[in-house]
């Protein structure tokens, strides 16, 4: 589809081009606008009423922006909704060095000279260089989340180490936005996995563990994944729920939508019914 | 001598009924989890699902009330009506993740529902690990109304139908009609979503169940696998994506969902009528063989020089799901984003950044710029250069199969070409802003001006929620871009432009 265009700026005024294509839907509006002055007069009126709804929708858009921003703000919320676990390891590297390119790798030899010797390994050190520590024995902290997947003789966890779980707990409670979740894939063989509690969800900060075992690049019992296989577990932390506040403005406000909706719907039934008869 | 109609209040009227009848949709949409939020007890989830739809749902009504019209849909209108659908829907999508506080900014919020919304699944979400079940599942529920097509969706459940609402449909990048009525066809796409759904249940429930997951988590997770995977959007319940699952059984489920998402609904509809010919005989399915191929023996030869998987197992499994989430547009992870960079060397993630361009079917849930327009790009290529090369005298005539055969028109070959322009330029547009506001090399810019360019959803790990407001408006750009095709977009600037500079006379359109 093609649409040709040309106004004024082809030399050819409304008002001219008024007359030749009256014959289309909005002649009735035309007829009678041939002249240049009368085409200037519709126009300025005809912007007018089209400007009043586009203002109306800016406008509506505008309150929907500020009543949110509001209700955002609003939420109660707690310095942190979980204690932070004492006693962390610090980690092997205060920053994740990247291994980028094969040419690099002589970097990972730098790199392992620098680690910090009994420190934990982060899930940022292991993603930012996997080959860092493939192969190699390591101490790892986290909080279990998700669900614990129990099969095969042992079990699958997600163990993350972000700031929601070894900080400040888990979103909700405090409205501290600190970034992803990230963590490892965590292999317990069975009698390591038995004590731990519910995993961390919403309303819920799981287990925090120190885990000791062997990081592997490509596991192949997870189809070549990265994870670490423990052989020690212990429970920093235990399992804790953690009570969300209610945002009543938000009930308010929501409750208040629903009922705007309500009376929407019977004005708009009304409306109809009128228009039927 | 022609010119563009300036629209006058009888347009934004209709504008406004049909764009009312979207917001109430996607009402629904944030309706629907509202339950199982209060059986949960997460009662500011369910605040925020009920304020969104309480809005959404009186605006619709109020369209309704106020706008009515009996007017006949213009091709522009309908243009105009889903470029809004998608730029103005978002906003209303996005009030219940902006209320819940999980977003950087009301603009991250906004990223989040229009990722969603364009099916493209990258996300900016504050620890998705401890989300609220109900907003998982809205957050999916999103993607699969947008992967299916908001209008879609709302033609299904509240058109009269006629020949006008035909307008809206073809005006979605979906201009393959499976079925002479639109009506019709919709209810088709709905009757093929609700078998796989069942399907995935069928097959995604035992698996979870096999792989350690309690009941009522297998259920969850198969109902968001299913939604993220046919829909092909790519949102997961947690954020190790894929990898959370461990199983090969849930993986390749998964990669048979990926694959139906990246069908078209045409090619659906011959699999569904045992037309195993017009499969076979499809351009597209053709096209996307011969460049899957291609694709998968660039991917696993630069993943065995770089040696990141020991075994052939491994690299079959990681290699060959992660080329089926780029080519289906899914962007379902199997590994951390940042490992693409420093585990799987260069020729690896070249490939998948080709195979996240090319894409899937046109008129499927798909994205990218679609194995149509490339094998149609291509012959058009081809056919110049036989035209040269023959006598002048020789009637060179290229056909392709596309339902039937059919003659390449030298105008056919230079849409699809366009369109393949200006996916490349939006993919620079979102690469050279990462390169400006970000701190990262080309080969992380790339990667990720093409996975959000082409609706994809893989990351490398440049879209993050502390990413800067500019790269997040320009990724929003790219998104909507790239679900509408472009035209629709550039038919509502001429638009707004036309507010200004049209005339007040009709235009004269040829088509």
């Amino acid at each position: 589809m093609s649409v040709e265009h040309s106004d004024e700026r082809d030399g050819v005024p409304d008002g001219a081009q008024d007359g030749v294509q009256t014959s289309h839907r909005r002649s009735d509006r035309a007829a009678g606008r041939t002249g240049t002055s009368g085409t200037e007069r519709t126009r300025v009126q005809d912007r007018r009423r089209v400007r009043w709804p586009l203002l109306g929708v800016a406008g509506l858009l505008g309150i929907l922006l500020a009543l949110t921003s509001v209700l955002d703000r609003s939420a109660p919320s707690l310095p942190s909704s979980t204690e932070a676990v004492a006693d962390l390891p610090q980690p092997l590297l205060d920053e994740p060095v990247r291994c980028t390119r094969s040419d690099e790798r002589a970097s990972v030899d730098d790199v392992r000279r620098v680690l910090r010797p009994e420190g934990r390994i982060t899930s940022a050190i292991v993603s930012a260089c996997p080959r860092l520590l493939a192969g190699r024995d390591v101490v790892y902290v986290g909080e279990v989340v998700g669900d614990v997947l129990r099969r095969d003789g042992g079990a699958w966890v997600q163990v993350n180490d972000d700031a929601y779980a070894l900080e400040l707990g888990p979103f909700g409670a405090h409205r501290e936005p600190l970034g992803f979740s990230s963590g490892l894939t965590v292999w317990l063989p069975d009698g390591l996995h038995e004590g731990l509690g519910a995993p961390g969800r919403h309303g819920r900060r799981g287990d925090v563990v120190r885990i000791e075992g062997l990081l592997l690049r490509t596991d192949p019992a997870d189809g070549g994944g990265i994870t670490v296989r423990a052989r020690a577990l212990e429970v920093l932390a235990p399992s804790t729920a953690v009570d969300e506040p209610l945002n009543v403005p938000l009930v308010v406000a929501a409750l208040a939508a629903g009922l705007l909706a309500f009376l929407s719907w019977g004005w708009a039934r009304l409306r109809a019914r009128r228009r039927a008869l | 001598m022609s010119s563009v109609l300036r629209p006058d209040v009888d347009d934004l009227r209709i504008i406004g009924f049909y764009l009312g009848k979207v917001l109430g949709g996607l009402g629904v949409v944030m309706l629907a989890p509202v339950p199982v939020a209060l059986a949960l007890g997460e009662w500011n989830a369910a605040a925020a699902l009920g304020l969104g739809a309480g809005i959404s749902l009186s605006v619709r009504w109020l369209a309704d009330a106020h706008l009515e019209t009996r007017r006949t849909l213009s091709w522009a209108h309908g243009m105009v009506i889903v470029a809004l659908a998608w730029i103005v829907g978002s906003a209303f999508a996005a009030i219940p993740m902006h209320v819940s506080g999980r977003f950087t900014s009301a603009l991250g919020a906004y990223f989040e529902a229009t990722s969603a919304l364009t099916t493209t699944g990258m996300s900016v979400i504050h620890d998705l690990d401890h989300l609220e079940t109900s907003m998982g599942l809205y957050r999916h529920l999103l993607q699969l109304a947008g992967g299916l097509g908001i209008i879609i969706v709302i033609l299904a459940l509240f058109s009269a139908g006629g020949s006008r609402v035909g307008t809206l449909y073809v005006s979605e990048a979906r201009d393959e009609r499976i079925l002479p009525n639109v009506l019709r066809t919709s209810r088709f796409i709905a009757r093929v979503t609700a078998a796989f759904l069942v399907a995935s249940l069928v097959a995604l429930v035992p698996a979870l169940l096999n792989a350690g997951f309690a009941p009522l988590r297998a259920l969850e997770h198969a109902v968001a696998l299913f939604a993220s995977s046919f829909s092909t959007g790519g949102f997961s319940l947690m954020q190790a994506s894929m990898a959370y699952y461990h199983s090969a059984w849930v993986e390749l489920f998964v990669m048979l969902l990926m694959f139906a998402g990246m069908l078209s609904f045409a090619l659906h509809h011959a699999l569904w009528s045992r037309d195993l010919r017009e499969f076979v005989d499809h351009l597209e399915t053709r096209t996307l063989a011969l460049t899957g191929t291609g694709l998968l023996v660039l991917l696993s030869l630069g993943l065995v020089r770089e040696g990141t998987y020991g075994d052939l197992a491994a690299l079959v499994r990681k290699g060959l799901f992660t080329l089926l989430s780029a080519v289906s547009s899914t962007g379902h992870q199997v590994n951390s984003g940042e490992t693409y960079l420093t585990d799987w060397g260069v020729l690896a993630p070249a490939a998948i950044v080709g195979a996240m361009a090319i894409g899937g079917m046109a008129s499927s849930t798909a994205g990218g710029v679609k194995a149509l327009r490339v094998a149609l790009a291509f012959k058009g290529v081809v056919h110049d250069i036989r035209r040269f090369l023959l006598p002048e005298s020789a009637v060179v005539v290229t056909s392709y199969h596309v339902g039937r055969r059919r003659i390449l028109r030298p105008e056919t070959a230079r849409a699809a070409t366009t369109v393949l322009l200006l996916f490349v330029l939006s993919f620079l547009l979102g690469t050279m802003t990462a390169l400006i506001t970000s701190d990262v090399d080309l080969t992380e810019a790339l990667f990720e001006g093409v996975s959000i360019g082409a609706n994809i959803g893989i990351s490398i790990g440049v879209v993050e929620p502390a990413m800067s407001p500019t790269l997040q408006a320009v990724y929003i750009v790219q998104m909507i871009l790239g679900r509408l095709e472009f035209v629709a977009v550039l038919v509502l600037f001429g638009y707004l432009l036309s507010f200004r500079r049209g005339s007040r006379v009709l235009g004269r359109v040829s088509r």
